[in-house]
């Protein structure tokens, strides 16, 4: 228990900093929220009175999140009917709100003090505040998606970040620009279920994903476990087509001592020449043309570079100044047609080449897509139209959706856009699925009279017929049309296979990841399982024969390493001076190991049986 | 013929087996903990940490707990429960104490006692202070209810040390022995015991006490009073009953494996760098595994040598290893056999 003395005293902290005391902190801090909505402090001010430690904290610095709210007087909102009316008219603008403290910005701090309600009819003498809008329970990407409100919170996560992986026309000066990596959808479209976040951001203008006529249904075993079925007509016809590009660029670089990088089709002097055919697509000036056709190995920049080390142009007997080969390559496993080409300069005054090149992604088995509701899935068969299911009017689906994929992860939201799309489709409106808009059971019914209306089922049911048997199938199936994105994880950007490559020097090991080809790490756990299913030379074989294996000479006599001496044509052993040694095949990494052992001064000795 | 199906096959790495049973199902142990609401006498420490807690031999459990069985009239009898329980249940100064004053001008302390909590454990205010004179040696008087404690000191600091340490003196029932209730065995009708801490050696003095069924979940008090027979018992037994609880059914022999291992030297060694895997023979399975320069330098030192005979010093120098179809080497070489043959022939 504190002293009463002291807690007589509110303490007034600026910017958490004791500024001095004040007798009746609450009634002060609502001074100074007075003093803001009136305009006689700046509406940047945010001020709280935090009863359990009787402080009042004014904040003013930066970097706090502020959020708008409708002021609550007297158990009445200030934003009236008439102000409303002259904001529609266009009379007043935003900021008058603002200045007449008739919408204010509260942060972290300041929202402790208030009670805040979601609809004007719920407003009781307590209330300060009021929410602009439902919408701003949710952040900005939840709001682009349709009925967020009828999808599990879990689901809402993934798909925010779904929709910021989705290929579509991310910027409209893309041919101006370089980004090191882009995507360009080829024919974006707009939801037809759209929301108004996504109209008020503009969102049209840049859409990113194209309304596909989905059947909940199987597909033999194509969609089991998050795989999507696609037609391939569609396909065909452009659906989910995209260009991917990806920029390499290369720079003149000086060196101390005036040395210089020159862009220029290496002489086949040069170290680490790659071989005239890796050449012969540049042009005269070392740089590839546009519309050249490319292949991984192929060069687009050419480059000398002066050598690494001093010596090595010096040693060189004088006459012709010694170059290395620089060139920038294609990676391996890319191909594509070069896009553009831009010659400039730095900032330092060097010359830079950038190189664009495309690379078309006609969506194929492996590529991922996913709904605005948070349901992925990876392309894993890509059906010829003749085969999809069809309904009585020859409608054939984009995208066959596996049921199961719904009902464990609660994701309402998908079956309601669905429905959504297709009334919206059949009546030729767009359609709005703000969240918290109306309920869903009234858009359910909304829905389902405006599709009856055009002859459909309100459920969005329809009898669909195999087209691989033309056999009718028992059950109705649900279909209708959903707003899917392709992201940008595509196989043909991440395919890499192995059986030989190449191998760290350090080690002699496989190396790793795709860019060095390497091999699939063969770690620990999976060490244990062939130990525990006994299996001794499969071990072998995967941790000494297809990975590290050196065979080395021992010596007999002292258990060192040795070498043999073409010259002499006999085996030496460089510590004891024998000649007895035998052949041992050990891993490289234990050798290293000796190496390493040696070089502290330690002398491990190799004894070995007969 | 059909007995022999029950052998594991030689070669077999049961260890290795054992080490995933237990393992595999233990990475889902992190994600379902439970915790049960209620029941204050029975929270014991669960899951995941008590699974760590084993494997590592802490010395003391977070929660120990122990259980006692009762022979003769006592294991159908409550009320005779009930008397052993009293004779277990620790009482402290402290839980009888009202009040612990200390004079530092007279160097006395004065302990007075609460009525009610003296006829309830059957305790007077003499029994009380011939108890504190017995146990540390100190002049104790009595005078209605109060405790005199004569401290022939007059320094406050020595005062206080010593109410602070009568206040912890046990005056009736075992020490450490924690608080006891009686349950009863819903199959045998049979009544016993379940302490909140352990100090089954003391309990075993107690007439009535089944001193074979004893048992504490403290495996370092299982083997003090048992032996590692007991200790391995034990950590078998704890083990079986954290992964039960978390549903998760791993086969008993491949907890006598990790048991058996623990304690095969005769004491009780745990899993890591300071039992099992930190005394491999090998020298380089101890480096592969931790502080693998402590190791190699410690070699070094004392020029120790591999015989390079377990399994991962030969994964790591790329030999067969010796185990599943490596069990098997050819005892005659192909060679040696013409020599047989020839010896034969001369015979």
């Amino acid at each position: 228990m504190a002293k009463k003395s002291i807690n007589e005293k509110c303490y007034v902290y600026i910017n958490g900093r004791i500024l001095g005391f004040v007798k009746d902190g609450l009634a002060y801090s609502k001074e100074i929220r007075t003093a803001r909505r009136t305009g006689v402090l700046s509406g940047e001010i945010n001020v709280s009175y935090m009863k359990k430690l009787n402080a009042v904290h004014i904040n003013t610095d930066n970097g706090r999140i502020r959020k708008p709210y409708v002021v609550v007087e007297g158990g009445k909102s200030k934003l009236t009917a008439d102000i409303l009316e002259k904001l529609r008219k266009k009379e007043i603008e935003f900021s008058y709100l603002l200045r007449h403290g008739i919408v204010e910005y509260l942060d972290a701090e300041e929202e402790e003090n208030t009670l805040v309600v979601f609809k004007e009819s719920d407003i009781t003498p307590e209330t300060t505040h009021l929410e602009v809008d439902m919408t701003s329970l949710f952040g900005f990407t939840l709001n682009t998606s349709p009925f967020p409100e009828h999808n599990n919170a879990a689901r809402h996560a993934m798909l925010s970040n779904f929709i910021k992986q989705s290929q579509g026309l991310y910027a409209t000066n893309f041919n101006l620009r370089f980004d090191s990596r882009s995507y360009l959808l080829f024919y974006p479209q707009n939801p037809i279920v759209s929301t108004s976040v996504y109209r008020s951001a503009k969102m049209e203008k840049h859409p990113s994903g194209q309304n596909f006529i989905v059947a909940l249904s199987t597909y033999y075993g194509y969609n089991m476990a998050d795989a999507v079925v696609i037609n391939k007509g569609a396909v065909d016809r452009g659906l989910g087509r995209s260009m991917f590009y990806k920029t390499y660029s290369d720079e003149e670089r000086r060196y101390p001592g005036g040395q210089k990088d020159v862009f220029k089709v290496p002489p086949p002097t040069a170290e680490g020449y790659l071989g005239e055919h890796a050449y012969s697509k540049l042009s005269e000036d070392g740089i590839i043309e546009p519309e050249t056709m490319v292949d991984e190995g192929d060069v687009l920049i050419g480059k000398v570079a002066p050598p690494r080390f001093l010596e090595e142009s010096i040693s060189a007997s004088g006459l012709e100044e010694k170059i290395r080969d620089d060139s920038t390559t294609l990676k391996a496993g890319e191909k594509g047609v070069i896009d553009s080409v831009v010659f400039t300069e730095s900032t330092g005054a060097t010359k830079v080449v950038k190189v664009r090149i495309k690379s078309l992604k006609i969506p194929e088995k492996g590529d991922k897509f996913a709904s605005r509701q948070g349901q992925k899935g990876v392309a894993a068969y890509i059906v010829p139209p003749e085969d999809m299911p069809f309904n009585e009017q020859g409608i054939v689906p984009d995208l066959l959706l596996n049921p199961h994929s719904v009902p464990n992860r609660l994701t309402f939201g998908h079956l309601l856009e669905e429905l959504a799309g297709k009334a919206g489709a059949v009546a030729g409106k767009m359609v709005d699925g703000t969240a918290f808009a109306e309920k869903g059971s009234a858009r359910i019914q909304q829905f389902g009279e405006e599709l009856e209306k055009y002859g459909f089922d309100k459920f969005g049911d329809e009898t669909l017929y195999d087209g691989l048997t033309g056999k009718r199938f028992t059950a109705k199936i649900f279909n209708g049309i959903v707003y899917y994105n392709r992201l940008y994880h595509m196989v043909s950007n991440k395919l890499q296979v192995r059986s030989r490559g190449p191998v760290q020097i350090l080690t002699h090991q496989p190396t790793e990841g795709k860019a060095r080809q390497g091999g699939l790490r063969f770690g620990e756990m999976e060490r244990d399982v062939l130990v525990g299913y006994g299996a001794s030379l499969l071990l072998k074989e995967r941790l000494l024969d297809q990975s590290d294996k050196a065979s080395v000479l021992i010596c007999k006599d002292c258990g060192n390493i040795g070498y043999y001496d073409y010259i002499k044509r006999t085996v030496v052993c460089p510590i004891c001076g024998g000649s007895s040694m035998s052949e041992v095949e050990i891993s490289y990494a234990f050798k290293l190991l000796l190496d390493e052992i040696k070089s502290m001064h330690i002398f491990p000795s190799i004894k070995m049986k007969e | 013929m059909a007995k022999r199906n029950f052998f594991v096959i030689p070669g077999e790495p049961v260890g290795v087996i054992a080490a995933q049973s237990i393992g595999e199902p233990g990475t889902q142990m992190v994600l379902r903990s439970f915790h049960y609401a209620g029941v204050a006498s029975s929270i014991a420490t669960s899951g995941l940490p008590r699974l760590v807690e084993i494997v590592d031999t802490r010395k003391k459990p977070a929660t120990p707990f122990s259980y006692v069985y009762l022979k003769g009239k006592a294991a159908k009898d409550f009320e005779t429960a009930e008397q052993i329980v009293k004779k277990i249940n620790e009482v402290k100064v402290n839980d009888i104490a009202k009040r612990v004053l200390e004079n530092f001008s007279k160097g006395t302390i004065l302990i007075r006692l609460d009525d009610q909590k003296l006829e309830a454990n059957e305790l007077t205010t003499k029994a009380v202070a011939s108890k504190i004179e017995k146990l540390i040696k100190i002049e104790a008087g009595t005078s209605e209810h109060t405790v005199i404690i004569k401290t022939h000191t007059k320094s406050a600091k020595q005062i206080r040390a010593l109410a602070v340490q009568i206040g912890k003196l046990t005056i009736n029932g075992i020490e450490n022995a924690g608080r006891a209730v009686i349950k009863q065995d819903k199959a045998t009708e049979e009544f016993y015991i379940v302490t909140n801490n352990s100090n089954i050696l003391g309990i075993m003095t107690i007439d009535g006490v089944d001193t074979g069924r004893i048992y504490t979940n403290d495996i370092f008090e299982m083997y003090r009073v048992f032996g590692v027979e007991a200790a391995r018992n034990t950590v078998a037994k704890e083990l079986d009953t954290v992964l039960r609880e978390q549903g998760i059914n791993v086969d008993q022999r491949h907890l006598f494996i990790l048991a058996d291992a623990m304690t095969s030297s005769g004491a009780i060694k745990n899993v890591g760098r300071r039992g099992l895997s930190g005394e491999k023979e090998s020298i380089f399975a101890r480096a592969a595994y931790e502080e693998t320069v402590k190791h190699l330098i410690n070699a070094a030192a004392f020029g120790e040598k591999d015989d390079m005979l377990g399994v991962t010093e030969n994964v790591l120098i790329g030999k067969q290893i010796g185990l599943g179809t490596g069990t098997v080497t050819l005892a005659i070489k192909k060679e040696d056999l013409s020599k047989i043959s020839e010896k034969k022939a001369k015979k």
